[in-house]
C-alpha cells in the first residue's frame, strides 16, 4: 500500500510539470461530460418516467456507474491500459521487480484528470439524492454505500479481464469494450427497463444489475428484502476470478513471450 | 558448481502467418496459420562470479531471448538455469531483487521528473533501507559524476547522461549480476567512455558479474576478455577474444602507393584493387610473412609509401559471421 501511495505522488510529480495544460484538461473534462447527463433530461423531458423509473432514479443509477468506471480509471488507469504495457515492452520491466505484479501494473499509470469526472459523477449523486422520494435510514445509506464500492470493483475486475485477454491477443481489440463501455451505456439505466436477455447478461455475465439495479429496488423500497442490501458484495467473486486468470496470463505470457 | 550454469535450453516461438492479398488479414484473422520459430537450441554455457561476458551475435540470433530467460522473463521449453542456486522463473520474486537490467533502448526513469525521483521509487521497491539507499546513491554520484544531473527531469537530459541515470538506477539495489543491452547505443565517445570505465570499476570493486550484449566491438574489446558468439540459436563460439583473434585475424591490408604498374598472381595474395596511385593487396599472413611480401614487391616496383592496416574486430566478426553462414 505504501508503495502505491509512493506512485501516487510520483504520478502528481509528474503530472504537475505541465500544470497549465492540467487544469485546463481537467475543467474540459468536468464540462464535456455533462453531455451525457443531459441527454437524460431531454429524455425525460419528452416521457416522464421510463417503465416507472423517474428522472432522478435513472440518474442515481447513471452515477454510481459513472463513479466506478472514473475511479476506476483514474486510480487503476494502468489495468485499463494494459494493452499499451504490453505492446510498448514495458511489462517485461515490472517482471524484473521483486513486487507484486498487479500492484506495480496500477502503479504504471495513474490519471488525475479524470478525476473530474469521479468529482462530476457525485455532484450528480448529490442531486438525485436530494431529489429522491426515500425515507432515508441506516439500511439504505449501508446499501447506498456498497453500491459505490462494488462499481468500483466490478469495474476494477472488467479492467482485469479485458487486460487478460491482451495476453491472447496482445492488442486488447474490442472486446473489451462490449464488457465495460456496452455494459456501462446500459447500466447506466436501471436494467429493469430492458428486455429479459439484456437483463440476464447483466445480472449474471456482467453484473451491473448486483451493483446499481437491485439494491436501487431496496432503496426505493420496492423490495423489502435485506439480502438486496449486500447483492453489491457478489462483485467481489468477479474480482476474485478476474484476478485469478490474469495470473494466468502472466505465467502464460512467460512461457510464450512477446 | 559456477555461478551461472546454463543446460541445454531450447525455445520456440509461435509466430502467425500473415497472409497477403486483398482478404488475407481478414483470412489469417479467422484461419490463422501458425510457424515455429526456434529463437534458441540447446545452449549451454557457464559463468564463474566476477566475470564480464561478452554476448554477442547478428540481429535475431537470439541475444534478447537468451537475457530475457536468463533474468526471469521468459521460461524456456527446455533445459535448466541455475543462477546463484535459484532457477530465475521459479524464484522470480527473490531472484530479480539480485539483478540489474539496462535495456539501452529502454527507459526505466520517469520521463517527466528528475532522476534522483525515479531512485527514490526504486529504493521502495527494492525495499532498502535509508543508510544503504544513501550509501550506494552517494557512491552512485561521485563515480558517474550524476550531482549536476540528477535533479534536471530527465527527457532534458542527453542520451549520455541518461544513460549513466539509468545504469545507475540499474545499480541502485546492489545487483550481483548485471545485465547491459546494448548500454551505449548512440552515445558519443566520452560518454561511451565514461560507461565503459564504470563497468569496469565495479566490476572490480563490487564483484559484480555483468554480461553485456552488444554490436559495438570496441564495447567487447574494452570490457570482456570472453565472448560468446550466437547465431540462428545456436552457440558458435565461446572464449576468449584473443583466441578468436588468433584463428580468424589472419588477413591484412596493404596499401601501396606507386606510380608502377604491377599485377601479381600469388595464393597469399587474396585480393589486389588498384585506385590511381595506390594498390590495396589483402594478404594472407597464414601463408607468407609480411615482410616476405614486401620484399618481393619492393624488387619490382618503387614503394613511394606503404600503409599496412590490420582488421579491426568489426571486420573480424563480419568474417565470422561469414564464416558461419549466420
Amino acid at each position: 500500500m505504501s508503495l502505491y501511495l509512493k506512485y501516487l505522488s510520483m504520478h502528481l510529480k509528474s503530472e504537475l510539470q505541465y500544470k497549465m495544460s492540467f487544469i485546463l484538461s481537467f475543467i474540459s473534462q468536468f464540462f464535456t461530460f455533462f453531455g451525457y447527463y443531459f441527454t437524460i433530461l431531454c429524455l425525460f423531458n419528452k416521457f416522464s418516467n421510463i417503465k416507472g423509473f423517474t428522472v432522478y432514479e435513472v440518474l442515481l443509477t447513471f452515477s454510481i456507474v459513472t463513479f466506478g468506471c472514473s475511479f476506476c480509471e483514474v486510480f487503476f488507469r494502468g489495468m485499463d491500459q494494459f494493452d499499451k504495457l504490453i505492446v510498448e515492452g514495458n511489462f517485461d520491466r515490472l517482471l524484473l521487480r521483486p513486487r507484486n505484479i498487479i500492484l506495480q501494473v496500477f502503479g504504471e499509470e495513474i490519471n488525475y484528470v479524470k478525476l473530474s469526472r469521479v468529482l462530476q459523477s457525485l455532484v450528480i449523486l448529490v442531486i438525485a439524492l436530494l431529489n429522491l422520494n426515500v425515507e432515508w435510514n441506516i439500511y439504505k445509506v449501508l446499501t447506498l454505500l456498497l453500491m459505490m464500492l462494488g462499481s468500483i470493483t466490478l469495474f476494477l475486475s472488467l479492467f482485469t479481464i479485458a487486460a487478460t485477454y491482451c495476453f491472447i491477443t496482445v492488442k486488447g481489440l474490442e472486446i473489451r469494450h462490449v464488457l465495460t463501455d456496452g455494459g456501462k451505456h446500459l447500466a447506466q439505466y436501471p436494467i429493469g427497463i430492458f428486455r429479459k436477455g439484456f437483463v440476464l447478461v447483466l445480472t449474471y455475465i456482467v453484473p451491473f444489475g448486483f451493483v446499481n439495479y437491485y439494491p436501487l429496488l431496496y432503496i426505493l423500497g420496492r423490495v423489502e428484502k435485506k439480502v438486496y442490501i449486500f447483492s453489491p458484495i457478489t462483485t467481489i467473486l468477479y474480482l476474485i476470478v478476474s484476478l485469478l486468470l490474469f495470473y494466468k496470463g502472466v505465467k502464460k505470457y512467460s512461457s510464450v513471450g512477446s | 558448481m559456477s555461478f551461472i550454469e546454463v543446460k541445454h535450453i531450447n525455445k520456440t516461438f509461435k509466430v502467425p502467418i500473415r497472409e497477403d492479398g486483398k482478404f488475407g488479414a481478414m483470412k489469417s484473422f479467422f484461419n490463422r496459420k501458425y510457424r515455429y520459430i526456434n529463437a534458441i537450441q540447446d545452449i549451454s554455457f557457464s559463468i564463474k562470479k566476477g566475470e564480464i561476458v561478452g554476448y554477442i551475435g547478428p540481429n535475431g540470433a537470439g541475444k534478447s531471448t537468451t537475457i530475457k530467460i536468463l533474468s526471469g522473463i521468459l521460461t524456456p521449453d527446455s533445459g535448466s538455469v541455475c543462477i546463484d542456486k535459484m532457477t530465475p522463473w521459479i524464484d522470480r520474486k527473490k531472484y530479480v531483487s539480485e539483478i540489474g537490467v539496462v535495456f539501452g533502448q529502454r527507459s526505466q526513469l520517469w520521463w517527466d521528473i528528475p532522476a534522483i525521483d525515479s531512485f527514490n521509487l526504486l529504493k521502495d521497491i527494492y525495499k532498502i533501507s535509508d543508510e544503504e539507499y544513501e550509501k550506494t546513491l552517494n557512491e552512485l554520484i561521485e563515480l558517474l559524476n550524476l550531482k549536476d544531473i540528477m535533479n534536471i527531469p530527465v527527457r532534458q537530459l542527453s542520451l549520455g547522461n541518461r544513460m549513466k541515470c539509468e545504469i545507475a538506477a540499474s545499480l541502485i539495489h546492489k545487483p550481483k549480476i548485471l545485465f547491459l543491452d546494448e548500454p551505449t547505443i548512440g552515445l558519443d565517445a566520452v560518454s561511451k567512455k565514461a560507461v565503459r570505465d564504470f563497468i569496469k570499476r565495479i566490476n572490480k570493486t563490487n564483484n559484480v558479474t555483468v554480461i553485456l550484449t552488444t554490436h559495438d566491438m570496441s564495447d567487447i574489446e574494452a570490457l570482456a576478455k570472453r565472448i560468446i558468439l550466437i547465431g540462428k540459436g545456436s552457440i558458435l563460439y565461446d572464449g576468449t577474444i584473443g583466441k578468436l583473434k588468433k584463428n580468424y585475424d589472419y588477413l591484412r591490408k596493404v596499401k601501396i602507393t606507386t606510380k608502377d604498374n604491377i599485377e601479381i598472381k600469388r595464393d597469399y595474395i587474396i585480393n589486389q584493387v588498384k585506385i590511381k596511385d595506390e594498390i590495396e593487396f589483402v594478404i594472407d599472413i597464414r601463408k607468407v610473412e609480411l615482410s616476405d611480401f614486401i620484399k618481393a614487391i619492393s624488387s619490382k616496383i618503387s614503394i613511394i609509401d606503404i600503409e599496412i592496416i590490420s582488421n579491426d574486430i568489426d571486420d573480424l566478426i563480419v568474417r565470422l559471421y561469414e564464416e558461419y553462414k549466420i
